[in-house]
């Protein structure tokens, strides 16, 4: 059964390679792009497939139990734009346009320092017997850089104006977890290619744990009342915690619940919130309406815009 | 049938460089592979070595590895195959016969590598780094001697037949380079090869090498720097091996999936079969069948060339590097 999924997936994968991509590649003279194009075809059908699931999974939820009803449809359209441009590969594929060449001449650097980055299965080799709890831990460390990377983008002035987008949403659902502005995703590469630097990228061979993170994060911001309880609370990053952190009075620089999957960093550096009955309203009445209802372009603008006015006056 | 040492390392690909007669062609029915040979498949998308039974074809065991696993190289004593994972920066010492891991060893991103002729360099070409590194091999450990920054996209690479030289592609630029492997192992030359050059094999004094960007293979003269002459293949001319024989020349078409022979005297197109899914790398075994990854298309296909016949089996995501370890070949005493 899981055979037969997997070769018709790999079936489908090389056909659109084979039919579509590289003919392209080859009139284009791009043929030395050829394994990474070949790649981001199985990244693009993995997106899609992460897309299909949180859907079916967050949906029924969210019709289930609704902390608000849907009255803002424009604004889940501009949400859900966001995710298809991030998980269907247009912003990555962006990104890794402009970063290419800098990536290969950093690693040239690396190596040319004589310096071999390590892996965490390097630096504590039980983890080689045991790859699942490798990407556990591997999960953890980023997790543990994504709560810190988070609360600096509500700290400084300049980067808050990029994440305001992500907040300024007053219509919250599962669609709103990839509602950022393109320079935070880039900053967001940034800070995680330097991570990889240090302990090495996760292994990727469990797409199925990869699926479940993505769930948690989307469901994170779905439109439902739902708490994960007295000892879940403490363990995954529910509906109702990410809300708290959404929620009108903790956006700007005195949120709480930064935490991206595990709330126990929230716990550790005393920013987490349990009450578990709280579902406030979501939004930042601050943050100009183009933030909020405006179109995907018109909220990059501003976000852009909003940065630079942070910038001078910070100078 | 019993082959030397000698004659039974030149089945090995990486050593196959200086064409001579192995001997080992069968009859005209192919027959099954030797019970005991293994197929080792690196799965460079889902990070594993597929280990196959070569005579039942079927999976043997799956080796997992870090991260990613593209290329392969036998050790010029045969004894040990050195697999790269370019995405942990680790080199993995394999048993070729068992499969049993031996040792692995920290190691600058490893992707395309190769042992020179005289078996005393491990050149190892990085695509994303704009490296060649060239280390010492004693038999037993690699060191460091020269690392060259050699933009762009350095890629495949061949030796000159007395080791003094290692010619490398450069896809990004369109260059075939030459870098000295004595002295002070200096970049010697680089000339026009022509669009996104993949790989380089040596020939009777002339360099083959596969254009990418069009549909055929360019003979240049490493003496004069020009290219004296194209031999079209099909689109997207990629990569070139010896026959264990040494007396044809197989290349692989990734964008129209084919796989031609070449007359390496007369440099003519002899014959060409379809191969599904991106023909990728080749590794020959004793029937002088072909088993070559299908890159696009996750499976190994076992090629008999002459009859024409392919066969598909399943493999693992993005399957590249390939090695038929024959074990007679492997165990064969030290003769000569
Ligand atoms: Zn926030
Ligand atoms: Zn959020």
């Amino acid at each position: 059964m899981i055979e037969a999924l997997q070769d018709a997936w790999d079936a489908v994968a090389g056909w659109i390679f084979e039919t579509l991509v590289q003919p392209a590649l080859f009139a284009a003279g791009l043929m030395e792009w050829a394994e990474d194009a070949f790649d981001w075809i199985g990244f693009v059908m993995f997106g899609g497939l992460q897309v299909v699931v949180v859907y079916l999974i967050c949906r029924p939820l969210e019709a289930w139990r609704p902390v608000e009803p849907r009255e803002d449809g424009r604004s889940i359209r501009t949400d859900i734009l966001y995710t298809m441009l991030t998980r269907l590969g247009l912003l990555p594929l962006i990104a890794f346009v402009v970063f290419a060449s800098v990536q290969a001449r950093i690693s040239g650097m690396v190596a040319e320092s004589g310096w071999i980055p390590p892996t965490l299965e390097m630096l504590f080799p039980v983890l080689r017997e045991w790859p699942l709890l490798a990407l556990l831990v591997y999960v953890v460390v980023i997790d543990f850089g994504e709560y810190w990377r988070h609360r600096f983008q509500h700290m400084f002035g300049w980067w808050w104006a990029l994440h305001a987008i992500h907040h300024a949403q007053r219509q919250m659902t599962f669609w709103t977890d990839d509602r950022n502005h393109i320079l935070d995703d880039m900053i967001g590469a940034v800070w995680t290619g330097g991570l990889a630097l240090l302990i090495g990228v996760p292994p990727g061979q469990f797409p199925l744990i990869v699926i479940l993170l993505r769930v948690a994060e989307a469901l994170s911001h779905a439109n439902v009342r739902l708490s994960f309880g007295r000892v879940g609370e403490w363990l995954v990053v529910s509906p109702r915690f990410h809300r708290l952190h959404h929620g009108v009075l903790g956006s700007g620089e005195t949120g709480k619940n930064y935490a991206v999957i595990f709330p126990v960093w929230d716990w550790i550096f005393r920013t987490g919130d349990f009450r578990r009955d709280v579902f406030p309203r979501t939004g930042d009445p601050e943050l100009p309406e183009d933030m909020a209802t405006g179109g995907w372009l018109r909220q990059q603008w501003a976000g852009l815009r909003r940065m630079g006015a942070a910038l001078v006056k910070a100078r | 049938m019993r082959l030397s040492r000698r004659q039974a390392l030149s089945l090995l690909p990486g050593l196959a460089l200086a064409p001579r007669a192995a001997g080992a062609q069968g009859g005209t029915t192919p027959a099954a592979s030797p019970a005991g040979d293994l197929v080792f498949v690196l799965n460079s998308g889902e990070a594993n070595i597929l280990v196959l039974d070569a005579a039942t074809r079927e999976e043997k065991r799956r080796i997992p590895v870090l991260r990613e696993v593209h290329h392969l190289v036998m050790t010029p004593d045969g004894s040990t195959l050195l697999v790269g994972d370019s995405g942990a920066n680790e080199m993995l010492f394999l048993n070729p016969l068992t499969g049993e891991l031996i040792k692995r060893e920290p190691l600058s991103n490893p992707y395309h590598l190769g042992f020179s002729p005289d078996g005393r360099f491990l050149c190892i070409t990085s695509l994303r780094r704009d490296q060649v590194d060239i280390y010492a091999w004693d038999g037993s450990a690699l060191t460091l001697v020269k690392r060259h920054s050699l933009p762009d996209m350095p890629s495949h690479l061949a030796f000159r037949p007395d080791g003094k030289v290692v010619y490398v592609t450069l896809q990004g630029n369109n260059l075939l380079a030459a870098i000295s492997l004595e002295g002070n192992f200096d970049h010697l030359w680089s000339m026009e090869i022509g669009p996104e050059p993949a790989g380089v094999m040596w020939n009777r004094g002339k360099l083959l090498v596969g254009i990418m960007g069009s549909d055929y293979i360019a003979v240049a003269d490493p003496e004069t720097q020009a290219v004296e002459r194209r031999i079209v293949t099909a689109r997207g001319a990629h990569a070139l091996f010896w026959n264990l024989k040494g007396d044809t020349i197989y290349a692989t078409s990734r964008v129209d999936s084919r796989i031609t022979t070449i007359d390496p005297e007369t440099l003519t197109v002899t014959r060409s079969l379809k191969v599904p899914g991106g023909p990728d790398d080749i590794s020959f075994d004793p029937q002088g069948r072909l088993w070559v990854t299908q890159r696009w298309i996750a499976k190994v296909a076992v090629v008999d060339f002459e009859a024409g016949k392919v066969e598909s089996i399943r493999a693992g995501r993005s399957p590249h590097g390939i090695f038929y370890a024959s074990a007679q070949a492997l165990r064969a005493p030290a003769t000569n």
